[in-house]
């Protein structure tokens, strides 16, 4: 414990009184007196100096909240900060894959259309081959055609031919046995009635196969 | 009242806060505070070492988590009291309210456990109360919250 003299007693008290100057903090406490005066001092220096206390540790628990206030917003700014940061970088990761998926697009398109040119171009091809097919086709059945044409130009040729052939024996013979009938003296009446119906039927078969042979001629000539 | 408070908390405003709480409930007359248990724990171990028990504090009062320190609270009280022999009232003053933590803390040495919040001074007004139990040993740890 401290004690004073009178005379700094004095002087503490009148410096209070003056100036309002007086002791602070604990040291207060450890004073010791038998002044009543100074003892009325020290209280109101230590309820002055607990008056400060309170205020200070008022403020001070004040600042302390707004501290931890602070404290934690900047914690949650900094979550939403990374939050931010997080979703920016999927955005981006999202960008790049949707850039890629687009250039990959962009080939399979080039490619499509590629793919598509091709076709056209052998579905033309295709057309121009159908085309030659039928033509073809239509070359293949008129050549059939005139094949059985000629075939049966050819085979009525042959049946013309023939019974030419035969009208002609038949005039032939016949005329052979009248004139053997006229020279070996034997009567010819109705041979010669035969012979010149035959002759005359022989004639006109005759112009009517070589009409025919002239019709088929000009028929096969115009093919 | 005890005479010398030694306050190891890395938050500065919390020294203020501390210091005049203590000063309004006639806790203590003498308050130091430390930023850091390493320097804490330094001066302890230059007190061991000396032998001269003239400036060491009669309690100790060591916040959880120290930021800038090399080791936390728990492990400074273990220091104190098993590394550096001195029998000081020693306790963790934290927000902290964890079980496992205070469980360390006992395994420690730790005393008591304060729960730091805006209304300190009813807490530090129940420990002034139950103190002397503490200076003799005959309290079993506290959690005051």
């Amino acid at each position: 414990m401290i004690k004073l003299d009178k005379n700094s007693e004095e002087n503490l008290i009148n410096l209070l009184e003056s100036k309002n100057i007086g002791l602070e903090g604990n040291i207060v406490k450890l004073f010791e007196t038998e002044n009543s005066d100074f003892k009325e001092y020290l209280i109101k220096c230590s309820n002055k100096d607990k008056d400060s206390r309170r205020k200070r540790l008022e403020i001070t628990k004040k600042v302390q909240s707004q501290n931890n206030d602070l404290s934690i917003l900047n914690e949650e700014n900094q979550k939403m900060m990374n939050d931010l940061q997080s979703t920016l970088k999927e955005t981006e990761e999202q960008r790049v894959k949707i850039e890629i998926q687009n250039e990959e697009l962009i080939e399979w398109r080039k490619e499509n259309e590629k793919i598509q040119q091709d076709l056209q171009k052998e579905m033309i091809n295709s057309e121009r081959a159908r085309i030659d097919a039928e033509d073809a086709k239509i070359n293949a059945l008129n050549d059939l055609d005139i094949l059985q044409k000629r075939n049966q130009t050819e085979l009525i040729s042959t049946i013309v031919r023939v019974a030419l052939y035969i009208i002609v024996g038949v005039g032939i013979v016949t005329t052979g046995v009248y004139i053997v009938t006229l020279f070996s003296g034997k009567d010819a009446q109705i041979i010669s009635a035969a012979w010149s119906n035959i002759i005359g039927i022989l004639l006109t078969n005759s112009f009517s196969i070589v009409g025919t042979i002239m019709g088929i001629k000009y028929a096969t000539e115009k093919k | 009242m005890i005479d010398s408070i030694l306050l190891v908390d890395d938050e500065d405003l919390f020294h203020l806060v501390f210091e005049d709480a203590c000063s309004l409930l006639d806790i203590s007359l003498s308050l130091n505070a430390l930023n850091s248990s390493d320097e804490a724990a330094k001066l302890f171990q230059k007190w061991f070492q000396d032998g001269e028990n003239n400036d060491k504090p009669e309690c100790v009062f060591v916040d959880l988590n120290i930021i800038g320190s090399s080791f936390d609270g728990i492990e400074l009280i273990r220091k104190v009291n098993f590394e550096y022999g001195n029998h000081v009232v020693i306790g963790i003053i934290s927000s902290s309210n964890e079980p496992e933590e205070q469980a360390k803390a006992v395994q420690a040495g730790a005393q008591f456990w304060i729960i730091k919040s805006d209304d300190i001074e009813p807490r530090l007004e129940e420990f002034r109360k139950d103190y002397e139990g503490y200076k003799n040993r005959t309290l079993p740890f506290k959690v005051y919250k």
